[in-house]
């Protein structure tokens, strides 16, 4: 209380008896989340107006007699004829490391009950895009923990990569494991006392998705003790459509202040699709010409201008981004997704027939990739992942010509052996991601044939045996790979060594 | 019907233009206007006239400065007033006195869309708002 007396004592005393202008409108008419004011002769494009009862609005249609503005926040006390003002200012968001742990709105106000947010620094929500000079080439590998991922779809600091599927495909699964792989990459970074190591701050933005999925997010980042280095933007799909509209923009914000401090940053849009849908509600209420399937004309320019914020900086950080898009019955030349395809630096695309028969995460690796490639993959993923791409391709072909033949020769027949094991051990449960070190080690085990023996039914078990080994029994060995990030040919002995061991002992 | 509502803004946009001689509303042309609705009757008349009305208001209230005070105003205030905001808008603006009890103390002039807030009450609303 002596805090909130001090405050306003020292306001009193900056009190001063110069006038104030202010611009002023009056609501004409309001509905669905968006006002239609006379007046506001002064207001500018994407100006925050002031609306009565706290609520604010943005400025998108200014129009000869009217400016129809989106309104963030509760509406119901809101009537024809109430006072709009306009503020001068750009929306703005709450943006630092006090983010962290916390649970916050479009706005950036806290929603998790845990109180204020301490921030400093404000950054606004529409920012131009980092131009061509300022960027850095993607170098530095952003490990998602999931195997299928970081050995042939490899994703690095700065990168846009599409998270593309039907509903139910493990699309929030990818990305809450990437989180938790941060997170878990940070704590043991941080503890090693390694002055060159760069902690990855994560941002998720839930854009339209229930209350109850946006809880279960939050406490499964929560037991996983990822939430202290998360930030979760919720906009679930009670809120009003600006605010599905505003809260991706607020994350990249929030995003671009780890970037321009020298840092590395996450962020996860889940999902643009109803983004879009958002925005073309808004779009249609605001009388905006319609386009193809009535979404608005800019309809890509909303997101371009999104994406494009995610880059790696010259001299400064990067910001990743893995938006997701849900497709409808695996349709992928749908309007929203070819546009995000464009605009990303690659896709993982999940398909529902793989992850009915088992195979999850249920990437088509087919029809996924990665436009940075082996750019940013670790010479030791490299070494012993590199060409199993290329040998899921071959599978993949054969698989689809031997199901009309039974005569087949031994060499066919062990390459789709071998390329059945493959798929089994990219099997992966969820919330479960492998440190990169034990990715190498198992993959090193699948090159050098530790698997041929297996029964390919149980080659999910031998893989579980295999991680636990390496944990539990070769952690310096471990240590080694990770510090190294090569394999040489003392570190491939030891390798080789520990496998048998571990193949001596294991029984199926 | 937003067809309807287009065709009749455009019509009372058309109006107001009539309306407006040397920068300012003329009565005699506003007398015109009307007595043309009523006499050929456009389409949707009421729709045409509440448009015209709110573009006929709003350049009304650009030539007003409404002053509204609390405590006395006197005529050589107010005409100090109009001269200023003559000044800083180009264009004729003559003030009109409002009480309104509830500022407390001090002035708010309103011309047009700009409102020039000095009241007691305007600044413990902002106070208000900052805390």
């Amino acid at each position: 209380m002596s805090t909130v007396l001090e405050q306003i004592e020292l306001q009193i005393a900056k009190l001063s008896n110069k006038g104030v202008k202010k611009n002023t409108g009056n609501i004409r008419t309001i509905a669905d989340g968006v006002a239609k004011i006379d007046g506001l002769s002064d207001v500018m494009y994407n100006e925050m107006v002031q609306f009565p009862g706290g609520a604010i609005g943005i400025a998108l249609n200014l129009e000869e007699d009217e400016v129809g503005c989106v309104i963030l926040g509760d509406i119901a006390n809101l009537k024809e004829g109430d006072e709009v003002t306009t503020t001068g200012r750009l929306l703005s968001v709450p943006v630092g490391k006090g983010l962290l742990g916390r649970t916050v709105d479009a706005l950036g106000n806290p929603v998790d009950g845990k109180g204020p947010v301490e921030a400093k620094e404000f950054y606004p929500v529409e920012r131009i895009a980092p131009g061509v000079v300022v960027r850095k080439s993607v170098s530095q590998a952003l490990f998602t923990g999931i195997m299928a991922i970081d050995s042939m779809i490899p994703i690095g600091r700065g990168q846009r990569e599409l998270i593309i599927g039907d509903r139910g495909t493990g699309k929030t699964t990818i990305t809450i494991d990437t989180i938790i792989n941060q997170a878990r990459i940070n704590k043991v970074g941080l503890a090693s006392g390694d002055p060159k190591f760069r902690p990855v701050y994560s941002i998720y933005v839930a854009v339209g998705q229930k209350n109850s999925n946006i809880a279960r997010t939050v406490s499964a980042l929560e037991a996983a003790g990822a939430l202290e280095f998360t930030t979760i933007v919720a906009a679930p799909a009670a809120d009003n459509p600006a605010n599905l509209y505003i809260a991706p923009y607020s994350g990249a914000a929030m995003g671009e202040w780890y970037m321009e401090n020298d840092m590395d940053a996450l962020i996860v849009y889940d999902d643009l699709s109803k983004h879009a849908v958002a925005y073309r509600q808004i779009s249609l209420i605001l009388k905006r010409p319609s386009g193809r399937e009535a979404y608005p004309g800019d309809v890509f320019y909303l997101h371009s201008r999104l994406l494009e914020r995610a880059a790696r900086l010259e001299g400064k950080g990067s910001l990743t981004a893995l938006p997701i898009i849900e497709t409808l019955a695996g349709d992928v030349s749908a309007y929203i997704s070819t546009n995000v395809i464009s605009i990303t630096d690659g896709q993982i695309f999940l398909e529902t027939d793989l992850f009915n028969q088992g195979i999850r995460p249920a990437i088509s690796v087919g029809l996924s990739v990665s436009r940075v490639g082996s750019a940013a993959q670790i010479k030791a993923t490299k070494q012993v992942g590199g060409k199993l791409k290329g040998e899921l391709a071959q599978f993949r072909e054969l698989a689809a010509f031997a199901q009309f033949g039974s005569d087949l020769d031994a060499k066919t027949k062990a390459q789709l052996d071998r390329g059945n094991r493959i798929v089994e051990l990219f099997k992966q449960p969820a919330f479960s991601p492998l440190p990169i070190e034990l990715q190498v080690a198992v993959l090193f085990a699948m090159q050098k044939g530790f698997f041929e023996a297996v029964d390919i039914k149980k080659v999910v078990d031998a893989s579980v045996s295999l991680k636990s080994f390496f944990t539990t029994r070769k952690d310096p060995l471990l240590a080694e790979i990770r510090t190294k990030a090569a394999l040489d040919k003392d570190l491939e002995a030891k390798l080789q060594a520990a496998c048998e061991e571990w193949k001596s002992s294991y029984s199926a | 019907m937003a067809t309807h509502a287009k065709i009749a803004e455009q019509l009372a946009r058309q109006l107001f233009k009539l309306s407006v001689v040397d920068g300012s509303v003329s009565a005699a042309q506003v007398a015109g206007v009307l007595e043309y609705v009523d006499k050929h009757r456009p389409a949707n008349p009421v729709m045409v006239l509440r448009a015209y009305h709110r573009l006929v208001s709003a350049e009304v209230a650009r030539g007003e400065a409404v002053v509204e005070h609390a405590g006395a105003v006197s005529d050589a205030m107010l005409s100090a007033i109009a001269a200023a905001m003559t000044r800083q808008y180009g264009r004729r603006v003559v003030a009109t006195a409002r009480p309104s009890a509830a500022l407390l103390a001090g002035l708010r002039v309103r011309v047009g869309d700009d409102v020039y807030e000095s009241s007691i009450a305007g600044q413990l609303a902002a106070l208000a708002a900052a805390v």
